[in-house]
């Protein structure tokens, strides 16, 4: 058995951090992972994306084409740049974010036709055309109930670990996030964690299996 | 965390980074010598060594080169010095000059090379195949595929390097470097540091004239004994199965072969040769592979380096061998590879039904039709951008009063501006080659040459090139943007840093004393955020009739946050007043800030999490509509 997951986002929203609790949560835990992870260059809003492979039978480090079961976006409009990746019927963890890159912007004031930000609307709206089990976390307001607006990353990892095919058990998950980020802010990335989770119950588990609430 | 797993003393499996996989090898060697310069994809060893170097014994250096580098490694290994050095593929040409010189004198102490291509061109300027330094240079090469694999073989060079008296390179791509999988730590065995009295060794490394003939034999004789060694490296593997099809790969491409195999169904139904040791290569080893096969299928990236060698072998062996990789247009040399095409690939070769991936690659077009482009862009408070507003606005005056430009751009962060939606430059090469080609232009183009430069870049490669300008009384303008850090790479410190490796005490080298030093008549230093000044000292010096040098002054952003935090400052971020903003754009359309977008009335709008608070884009908003947010005591 093996898992793909195909994780996106921009540049310095943590994708760093969230492979790597995955990997050491896998690595305590017994099971075998290997992760493609491609960064850009060390500037902040690129777009950055990891392929990660957990299970005993993969190789590559990167998912083959439609063959990811989840993909996780942590800015909205990524979640189409890299669409091919996902199996059709896949599932899709989406931030409700958008960050509307510069020249996007600088296309709508330079435009006469009365240009407009491509939306969540649209994403979703193509999304769907892709599959039905889209999860849609407003991950940002979920950060910022845990008390640290940074912990974005880490509400996803919430929702990832409600799913019945990840196959990690959530104390192997809690304990790798207790060592990975900074003494100071454990509590409210654990917060994170458990509103993710709870977002995942509410707006997912009614359409795709999950593990049971504990 | 990864740091922890890569000191601990313990035995066990941890979840690494191919280049933390690599530190650990090395420590797990008993390295004593370190020295990099810093470049994609191998950035983390350098950073993950200078983030260990409390808790170990070993001597680090964070040089102004790759040359330097390896030069640093060198000293020490013919000490009897274990060391290592990293460095991406463009590197390697520098360090290349040391690099060639090496295989010839040798070295008592192990020396290991990690040198890392970049098929895909994903961070770097071209897509180089390394591994022709090998043959060329008479240099062992190790390939690994895998983090456990590019920590054994790290590992290993140190002692085949010491057994052979000869440097090593391990030689990786993006994919290896950045790839993290599950490794095995074994427990450390390190003696320590202590100097050695060099009298005592009684060596000598000396190459020119007839000394280089001679070493030249022993050079040959070396390469012979490591093809034998390489015969029964662990580090080949063959899997053999009841076919006539063979596969040999090597480096990650093996890992797109299993996977590739499996999509396929054809696991364990193709003999596969995988090998780990491409220079010398084991050629008996090849050749009894291939001797029985009526197909082989090369699979590699870039160059066809393995597959032109097995054409050779065949020729004796086996010449009714049909051989399908490059030459065969199977694959191509461009590009990295990934499962998809190596299936496709291997389909085509074997005769199997290829995977449809058109039919979803098309559909998936679909889905992105105008979706924007998300280019990499100056970050939210980078001091570059302030700088090119005032340079933009200084060029426009002069533009208008007749004086036009070439704009030699160099490589940095500052490198972006090639991008849209500002996309201006009429070059932008490699580190130091602004400077280098201002000095041809400016002899034969009728515009004004302005080149730029990092600090880096200026110490790396620019300051040959400046010397040589002075000397020849070449007239043209260069920007050095100084932000105290290598930024790009992951903000490094370099000279013009106060710190040096494992974030230790280091002095600052002044640029502006350099190029004082070497005669430069105009030396202005400015701060980058100071736009509106700084517009009227750009015209001077690009209105100055001789070589004029601008060092524009400010710390990159990231790193400057990285301190703020560290002290426990605050970050105060900025605000679009809305009462008085009156919607010229004049922010969006001279700054291209990423922390700017329009909210539902089109208005410009600033986002708290992203803004950094530099200030710049409010002291350039004609209608001062651009706020500090009050922060509540
Ligand atoms: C020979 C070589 N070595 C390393 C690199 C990797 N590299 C790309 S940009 C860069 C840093 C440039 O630093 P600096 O000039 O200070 O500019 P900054 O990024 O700080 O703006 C480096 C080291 C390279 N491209 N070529």
């Amino acid at each position: 058995m093996s898992l793909n997951v195909f994780i996106c986002g921009v540049g310095g929203q943590g994708l760093v951090l969230l492979t790597r609790v995955i990997g050491d949560a896998c690595a305590n835990s017994g099971k075998k992972i290997v992760t493609g992870e491609m960064y850009g260059l060390s500037q902040r809003s690129g777009a950055v994306s990891v392929h990660m492979r957990i299970g005993d039978d993969v190789f590559s480090p990167l998912i083959p084409i439609g063959q990811a079961d989840i993909m996780i976006a942590l800015e909205a409009m990524e979640s189409l740049r890299y669409i091919e990746y996902l199996k059709k019927d896949g599932i899709i963890l989406m931030n409700n974010r958008i960050m509307h890159p510069p020249i996007e912007t600088s296309k709508i004031i330079d435009s006469k036709n009365k240009l407009e930000y491509f939306s969540l609307d649209q994403v979703i709206t193509r999304l769907k055309k892709w599959t039905s089990n889209i999860a849609i976390v407003d991950a940002l307001k979920l950060a910022r109930e845990s008390g640290n607006v940074r912990t974005e990353n880490t509400v996803f990892l919430g929702c990832l670990s409600a799913l019945k095919i990840f196959p990690v058990e959530e104390k192997y998950v809690k304990q790798s996030i207790t060592d990975a980020v900074p003494k100071k802010t454990v509590d409210m990335n654990l917060k994170a964690f458990e509103l993710g989770r709870k977002n995942a119950y509410d707006s997912l588990c009614t359409q795709v299996a999950c593990r049971e609430k504990t | 965390m990864v740091l922890k797993d890569v000191l601990t003393k313990e035995a066990k499996t941890a979840f690494m980074l191919g280049n933390e996989a690599i530190v650990r090898g090395a420590l797990e060697a008993d390295v004593k010598m370190v020295a990099f310069y810093p470049g994609a994809p191998t950035s983390e060893v350098l950073d993950t060594f200078s983030a260990a170097l409390d808790e170990f014994d070993y001597q680090m250096e964070i040089t102004s080169n790759e040359k330097v580098a390896l030069e640093v490694c060198a000293g020490a290994a013919f000490s009897g010095v274990r060391s290592l050095t990293a460095m991406k593929s463009v590197g390697t040409n520098v360090a290349s000059d040391i690099l060639f010189v090496l295989g010839y004198t040798g070295v008592r102490g192990g020396l290991v090379i990690v040198m890392a291509d970049d098929p895909h061109a994903h961070s770097s300027q071209s897509e180089e195949d390394g591994r022709f330094f090998a043959p060329n240079a008479y240099i062992p090469m190790l390939e690994p595929a895998s983090p456990q694999e590019a920590k054994d073989m790290t590992k290993k060079a140190f002692e085949i390097s010491e057994r052979h008296r000869v440097p090593v390179i391990v030689r990786t791509v993006t994919r290896v470097n950045h790839q993290s999988g599950i490794v095995d730590l074994l427990e450390f065995n390190r003696k320590d540091f202590k100097k050695v009295k060099w009298n005592q060794l009684g060596e000598k490394y000396v190459t020119l004239g007839e000394v280089a003939r001679q070493k030249k034999l022993k050079m040959l004789e070396r390469t012979k004994a490591l093809s034998e060694e390489f015969e029964t490296s662990e580090f080949n593997l063959v899997a053999h199965a009841d076919s006539d099809i063979g596969v040999i790969t090597s480096s990650v491409s093996y890992l797109h072969v299993l996977e590739a195999l499996k999509i396929l169904g054809l696991q364990n139904k193709i003999n596969i040769l995988k090998l780990g040791t491409t220079y010398p290569l084991p050629k008996k080893l090849i050749s009894n592979f291939i001797k029985k096969l009526k197909k082989v299928i090369v699979v590699e990236e870039l160059s066809p380096y393995l597959e032109k060698e097995i054409y050779v072998l065949s020729k004796d062996i086996n010449p009714n061998l049909t051989i399908f990789g490059k030459l065969s247009k199977t694959f191509s040399e461009a590009w990295e590879y990934n499962p998809d095409i190596v299936a496709t690939g291997i389909a085509l070769a074997t005769g199997s039904k290829k995977p449809n991936y058109q039919t979803i690659i098309l559909k998936a077009k679909e889905l992105k039709n105008d979706l924007p482009d998300r280019y990499p862009t100056f970050c939210a408070g980078c001091p570059h951008r302030a700088t090119f507003v005032a340079l933009n606005q200084a060029l426009k005056i002069q533009v208008s009063k007749g004086q036009n430009h070439y704009f030699a751009n160099d490589i940095g962060c500052y490198s972006m501006w090639i991008y849209p939606p500002i996309s201006h430059s009429d070059s932008s090469l490699c580190m130091g080659a602004g400077v280098g080609v201002a000095n041809g232009l400016s002899h034969v183009i009728e515009e004004r040459v302005v080149a730029i430069s990092g600090d880096s870049t200026f110490f790396h490669a620019g300051i040959p090139a400046l010397i040589n300008a002075v000397h020849n009384g070449n007239k043209f303008t260069l920007f050095i943007l100084d932000n105290s850090v290598t930024a790009m790479t992951g903000q490094q410190f370099n000279p013009s840093t106060e710190f040096i490796a494992g974030g230790r005490k280091g002095k600052k080298v002044l640029i502006e004393n350099i190029c004082k030093a070497i005669g430069v008549e105009f030396v202005e230093v400015v701060d980058s955020y100071d736009v509106k000044n700084n517009i009227e000292i750009f015209r001077r010096a690009l209105d100055f009739d001789g070589l004029s040098v601008v060092i524009s002054r400010r710390e990159c952003a990231l790193y400057g946050d990285r301190v703020k935090r560290r002290k426990g400052e605050p970050i105060v971020p900025f605000y679009v007043d809305k009462t008085l903003c009156k919607r010229p754009y004049v922010c969006l359309r001279t700054f291209y800030c990423p922390a700017y977008e329009l909210d539902n009335d089109k208005q410009p709008m600033i986002s708290r999490e992203l803004c950094d608070g530099c200030s710049v884009c409010s002291k350039l908003c004609p209608l001062h509509s651009v706020k500090r947010v009050e922060v509540k005591k």
